[in-house]
């Protein structure tokens, strides 16, 4: 045999090796999945035609905005959709065939070969089981180990987590746990038969962006030591950028595009893609600030204080708050879950009194005005709360929720001039005519937030008031409703407390910041230069722990953090 | 020492509730035709001798006075007297109570130990023909009259079966009561019927609530069975609720033995009741009111505590 014939002869075995390798390596192998949801109503489908995989020890991320099918895929994965599915097509995990399979034999698959992180880990856990024997529960699903055994690996696990003092934790109750604890307990759950495949549903989306960073730390971690595949779901580019090797698009139920990571967030081909990429709000790594707006304050808090609750369990929300918001500018109010930043927001709107300290309103003290003259103040302020869907009254239809601050402030109005401005307000907000006679609940979700947002501005506020506005929004639908808000604010003028935990959001609308952190104002200033060069090492933390959706920058700043955490 | 100063908290709260409840009865009292001395004289009574009457029982002073001196006789036991019986109120519920207490805890135990697990097999089994049938029962003893009920089961199982007798055991102590169990069969079962609709709705309604859940999904992601999911987690989520009904259910099982005992002829504090109100006897009746909300009151207490025990959110006041 020569040389050339046995080089192509290693080639031709080496390729077969390969493939049969793949084949069999590959932890998740998806081809033709399609679900379709019987309801009352007849048959939804949810996806269609989708073809994905995962090998050992990479991640990939599967992105798309509400509704589009990625969490429906995920549960479908684990056979864990609900019993109105119907499933086609073939789920391969760990060599199983998932569609089709009994229940007894996909609970030895779960849990071992693959297991599972949800969204929410205020509800992922049962409220009246310690968190360890949960661990140990599913410990004991597929190892014959003692009860005894089985609680020591536990807390074992919840250690590996990183759960401070585990052994004391793995007795505490869900609620006696943070968020954060919480999905790592949930975490340790899902690792503790050391899976092949992790599926990870949303895992810090319901979570502040610090302890997202701390989380997500961990799941690649964990992923790196055991080789685990992982299929993470996420609507969040940020994070797909800091943690996943190859991204699929998903769409109206169908993939979009697929391919590594730096090509799809760098160089994306498909058009929604390009439009979903687009529309993330981005920390700007440079700018300059917005001249300082000049005139008497709409709002000025000084020095206020609130608490609730009375006796050792109560809690000091606000903790000697200032913070003031000039005609026309817009003040960005950012922190962490329980920063107080709602509650210094509900201050300024007079719907929470004050313990200490002062709140003026136009130039007028709240706390010494009541009756009749409170009234006419507080109708200078608009609101629009975080969710559309609870703050709108379900009976109403929207034209009757846009007119309701009318019938409530200008009493002699009558109702052609309020059907008229009604429309106004309407058209201000870009929404059909025709929706005005609709009920909110078969609106849209970006569409309902800009009922609100009409509602708000109804009666021509000097000051708005927004509370996380966009949180509950897939992103194309947040920058559209952002840019209603931006735009109205340039043609009426009027002034706006914008609360958010979005610093990237807070940069690009607001020009003054105030970053809270447990009831107290850690620093404020000018944007730009606050969110750039920072004062305080807390903005810093919360600045550094925002994932950015460009994977080259965010592992560059990733691995900076690690020298700077060893140094 | 959190828990008893909980327990201490609670039973000033109970106390408060039953000191109302004493103001409503004592009114009660007062606002009868006639006043007590009509109803203990009868209507021939002259005015003089009714003056007379009021004076020697202190009915003439004023009502805070009165009330006050109600509430001395109520703490020594003293619930006045019958008109009818001519022995004391508190004596004649003393002899009774004990009875009706056996019956209604042995109802509410028999109700309960078959209304959890049917509720939870009807949430499992949920829209199949099993559950239908079971739903359709339910609704069936449920909006069947106690009395009816009872007369059903004794033509069925006395007249015609002649598997039980078509009375509850006579005799005034426990043990005579409990001497012959075989009787107890039949009021117990009428007794437990509407319990076991009641609570078999609830016991469906929560579970089917908690197996919707996210940690359910969670505990399937675990590879969790589903027996295993249900014995070891959503049986205890959906009994709190379940538990805190228990409390608010007590006067209705008052109610309940005030007919089963009259149809199986047990002399217990519903037949007490029920005579004393065929012969207007009203410091037995109102005697009975206050013994059922003190009852009651206990109950709601007795379920809180209960619930403080399973649920440790209660307890760290999350919930």
């Amino acid at each position: 045999m020569s040389g050339a014939e046995k080089d192509a002869e290693a080639e031709a075995a080496a390729e077969v090796g390969t493939a049969a390798e793949t084949a069999a390596e590959r932890v998740l192998e998806v081809e033709g999945l399609g679900v379709t949801f019987g309801t009352d109503t007849g048959d939804v489908p949810a996806v269609c035609d989708i073809a994905l995989h995962v090998q050992p020890g990479e991640t990939l991320a599967l992105v798309g905005e509400s509704g589009s099918g990625k969490s429906t895929v995920a549960l479908a994965a684990l056979g864990l959709l609900p019993g109105n599915a119907r499933v086609s097509g073939r789920i391969t995990v760990g060599g199983t065939q998932v569609v089709g399979t009994g229940e007894a034999e996909l609970a030895r698959l779960r849990g071992r070969t693959a297991s599972m992180v949800f969204q929410e880990p205020a509800t992922a856990l049962d409220p009246l089981t310690r968190v360890g024997a949960q661990i140990a529960e599913v410990i004991r699903n597929h190892r014959p180990l003692s009860r005894a055994e089985a609680a020591r690996e536990a807390v074992e696990l919840l250690r590996r987590v990183g759960i401070p003092e585990p052994e004391r934790r793995a007795s505490a109750f869900p609620f006696q746990l943070s968020g954060g604890q919480r999905q790592r307990v949930v975490i340790a759950m899902a690792i503790a038969n050391s899976p092949d495949l992790l599926i990870a549903d949303e895992p810090t989306t319901a979570l502040d962006v610090t302890v997202q960073a701390e989380i997500l730390d961990l799941l690649r971690g964990l992923a790196a030591d055991y080789g685990t595949g992982v299929l993470l779901v996420t609507h969040n580019m940020g994070v797909v950028a800091d943690f996943a090797d190859r991204v699929a698009v998903m769409l109206r139920g169908e993939i979009v595009e697929t391919g590594p990571v730096e090509q799809v967030l760098l160089r994306p081909s498909h058009e929604y893609t390009q439009r979903l990429l687009a529309a993330v709000p981005r920390l700007a790594l440079s700018g300059e600030d917005a001249p300082e707006r000049e005139g008497a304050s709409v709002v000025e808090l000084r020095d206020v204080s609130v608490r609730f609750g009375r006796g050792p369990s109560a809690v000091q929300a606000l903790d000697g708050v200032t913070l003031d918001v000039r005609p026309g500018e817009t003040v960005g109010l950012v922190g962490e879950s329980g920063s107080g930043k709602s509650t210094a927001a509900r201050v300024a709107l007079g719907l929470i009194p004050p313990d200490a300290g002062t709140v003026s309103l136009f130039g007028t003290d709240l706390g010494r005005t009541r009756g009749r003259r409170r009234r006419a103040l507080l109708s200078g302020v608009g609101v629009v709360f975080q969710d559309p869907v609870a703050s709108l009254d379900a009976r109403m239809s929207v034209a009757e929720c846009v007119a309701e601050p009318l019938r409530m402030h200008r009493r002699g109005m009558s109702s052609a001039d309020r059907r008229a401005r009604v429309a106004e307000v309407l058209e201000l907000v870009r929404l059909p005519k025709e929706l005005a006679a609709r009920g909110p609940r078969e609106l849209s979700g970006g569409q309902r937030q800009r009922v609100s947002l009409a509602r708000s501005l109804v009666l021509e506020p000097r000051l708005l008031v927004a509370d996380e506005p966009t949180s509950a929004l897939d992103v194309s639908v947040q920058r559209t409703v952002l840019e209603v808000i931006a735009e109205l604010q340039r043609e009426l003028g009027f002034a706006c407390l914008f609360v958010s935990h979005d610093l990237a959001v807070v940069q690009e609308f607001a020009q003054r910041v105030v970053v809270m952190r447990a009831g107290r104002v850690e620093e404020q200033g000018p944007t730009m230069s606050t969110l750039l060069r920072p004062r305080s090492d807390y903005t810093r933390r919360l600045i550094a722990a925002v994932p950015v959706p460009d994977p080259v920058v965010q592992r560059r700043r990733r691995a900076q953090e690690r020298t700077e955490a060893t140094a | 020492m959190e828990t008893l100063l909980y327990l201490l908290r609670r039973a000033l709260q109970a106390l408060v509730v039953i000191l109302i409840v004493t103001v409503v009865v004592f009114c009660l009292l007062h606002a009868l035709p006639g006043g007590p001395a009509r109803g203990i004289l009868g209507p021939q009574a002259t005015a003089q001798q009714i003056a007379a009457f009021n004076h020697e029982q202190g009915l003439d002073r004023s009502l805070p006075v009165q009330y006050v001196y109600y509430l001395r006789t109520l703490l020594h036991g003293d619930l006045g007297t019958s008109y009818t019986l001519n022995e004391g109120v508190s004596q004649l519920i003393g002899q009774r109570l004990p009875k009706t207490l056996v019956l209604t805890v042995l109802s509410a135990l028999v109700g309960l130990l078959l209304a959890i697990p049917l509720g939870m097999w009807q949430a499992v089994r949920r829209n199949k023909p099993a559950d239908y049938v079971i739903t359709t029962l339910s609704f069936v003893a449920y909006s069947t009259p106690v009395y009816f009920l009872g007369l059903i089961l004794v033509l069925v199982f006395t007249q015609t079966l002649h598997w039980f007798p078509s009375q509850a055991p006579q005799g005034d102590t426990l043990a005579q009561v409990f001497a012959d169990p075989v009787a107890l069969v039949l009021p117990v079962v009428t007794g437990a019927a509407s319990m076991v609709a009641v609570f078999s709705r609830y016991m469906r309604a929560a579970t089917l609530e908690n197996l919707s859940e996210d940690y359910v999904r969670t505990a399937r992601a675990g590879g969790s069975r589903q027996g295993a999911i249900l014995f070891r987690h959503v049986f205890r989520n959906s009994l709190t609720p379940v538990i805190a009904m228990l409390g608010y259910y007590v006067p209705v099982l008052f109610g309940g033995a005030l007919v089963v005992e009259q149809l199986f002829n047990y002399p217990g504090m519903g037949l007490l009741f029920w005579s004393a109100a065929q012969s207007s006897d009203y410091p037995v009746l109102l005697g009975c009111v206050l013994v059922i909300s003190v009852a009651t009151v206990v109950g709601t207490l007795l379920a809180d505590v209960v619930q403080r025990v399973v649920d440790p959110r209660v307890k760290a006041g999350r919930t």
